[in-house]
C-alpha cells in the first residue's frame, strides 16, 4: 500500500510514518522550548520574589505563599486529615519558611526546599502525637473488607484515609518513608532529598518499614489475602 | 490479592485524591507582621534600658558633683582646712 501526502512523492506507509513521527517531534521539541523559556521566567519571577522578601516584601512574600500553598498543602495532607490542623501546619511551613529565607541558597526551585520544610514540620507533628499518644484507631478487619478486585475503582479520599489510619500504627519515621514512598510515590533520590537522609539510609528505613507493616498484617493474624 | 499488593494499590488510588483548598497567605503575613513587631520590640527593650542606666548614672554623677562643690566651698570646709593648717 502506498500513500501520497506530499505533492509530486509516494512514500510508503511505513516512511510517510516515520515523516510524521519527525513532524510531531519537531513540534514538540518547539513546545518544550516554549515551556522551558515559560518556566525560566516563573523562576525568575519567584527568585526575584524570594530576594524582595528577604528584604521585607510582604506583597512578593503573599505571591510566593499563593503560588506554592497547593503544592504545601497537598504534601501536608498526607500528614494531617484534620482540616484545622492540616491548615495551621500548611501556615507554619510558611512562617518557618520565611524566617529561615536567608538560609535558602537558590540552588534549587524554591518549591522544593519547601517541601523538605513542609516534610520536616509534618514529620514533627507525626511525632509529638504520638509522643502524646494519640494514635488513630484502625482495625484490620476494615482493611480485609475491602473489594480484592476493584481498589482502583474506590474513591481515592476513601483510600487514602484509610492508608493514614493504617501507617499511622506505625512509628512516625516508618510512616514517614513510607508515605513519601507509596502515597506520594517519590522514588530513593526524592524521598532522601525531601527527608535530608542519605540514600542508603532511606533504602534500609524503606525495608525495616516494610517488614513492620507486614508484622502487622500479621499480628492481626491476617498474613496475606488470597 | 496480597496486602502488600493492595497496599500499593490504594496508594497509587490515593495519590489522586484532592486536598482541600487552603488559603493561609493573610494568616501568614499576618503572623509574621506580629512577629516582626515582636522582634523589634526586643531589639529596641536593651536600648531602652541602656538609656536608662546612663541617664541614672548621669543624675547620680551630677548630685555627686553638687555635693562635693558645696562641700568643697562651704565654711566648714574652711574651718577644717584652717585647722589642718595650724595643726602642721
Amino acid at each position: 500500500m502506498v500513500l501520497s501526502i506530499l505533492p509530486g512523492r509516494i512514500v510508503s506507509l511505513r516512511a510517510e510514518r516515520l515523516l510524521v513521527e519527525l513532524v510531531y517531534s519537531l513540534m514538540d521539541s518547539e513546545f518544550v522550548a516554549e515551556d522551558r523559556q515559560k518556566t525560566n521566567a516563573s523562576l525568575a519571577a519567584e527568585l526575584h520574589d524570594v530576594r524582595l522578601s528577604r528584604q521585607g516584601d510582604s506583597d512578593a512574600y503573599t505571591r510566593l505563599i499563593k503560588q506554592h500553598q497547593s503544592q504545601v498543602s497537598r504534601m501536608l495532607w498526607r500528614f494531617s486529615r484534620d482540616p484545622l490542623v492540616h491548615e495551621e501546619l500548611v501556615q507554619d511551613v510558611f512562617v518557618e519558611a520565611y524566617l529561615s529565607l536567608r538560609s535558602y541558597r537558590e540552588k534549587a526551585p524554591f518549591g522544593h526546599w519547601l517541601s523538605r520544610i513542609a516534610t520536616r514540620i509534618g514529620y514533627r507533628y507525626w511525632k509529638q502525637i504520638a509522643r502524646r499518644g494519640e494514635t488513630e484507631s484502625f482495625s484490620l478487619a476494615e482493611w480485609d473488607e475491602l473489594p480484592d478486585k476493584s481498589p482502583d475503582e474506590m474513591d481515592p479520599g476513601r483510600a487514602a484515609e484509610m492508608l493514614h489510619r493504617l501507617l499511622g500504627q506505625l512509628r512516625p519515621r516508618d510512616r514517614l518513608v513510607l508515605t513519601l514512598r507509596y502515597l506520594e510515590g517519590c522514588d530513593v533520590a526524592e524521598t532522601a532529598r525531601r527527608t535530608g537522609w542519605t540514600k542508603s539510609l532511606v533504602k534500609i528505613q524503606s525495608l525495616r518499614a516494610r517488614k513492620r507493616l507486614k508484622k502487622l498484617f500479621a499480628q492481626a493474624g491476617k498474613g496475606l489475602r488470597e | 490479592m496480597k496486602n502488600e499488593s493492595l497496599f500499593e494499590a490504594l496508594s497509587a488510588r490515593a495519590r489522586s485524591e484532592t486536598p482541600p483548598s487552603v488559603d493561609v497567605a493573610g494568616r501568614v503575613i499576618a503572623i509574621l507582621n506580629a512577629e516582626q513587631s515582636r522582634i523589634e520590640q526586643l531589639t529596641e527593650k536593651p536600648l531602652l534600658w541602656l538609656a536608662a542606666a546612663s541617664s541614672a548614672f548621669a543624675v547620680s554623677a551630677v548630685v555627686i558633683a553638687i555635693m562635693v562643690y558645696n562641700a568643697s566651698t562651704g565654711p566648714l570646709y574652711e574651718i577644717s582646712q584652717a585647722i589642718s593648717w595650724v595643726v602642721q
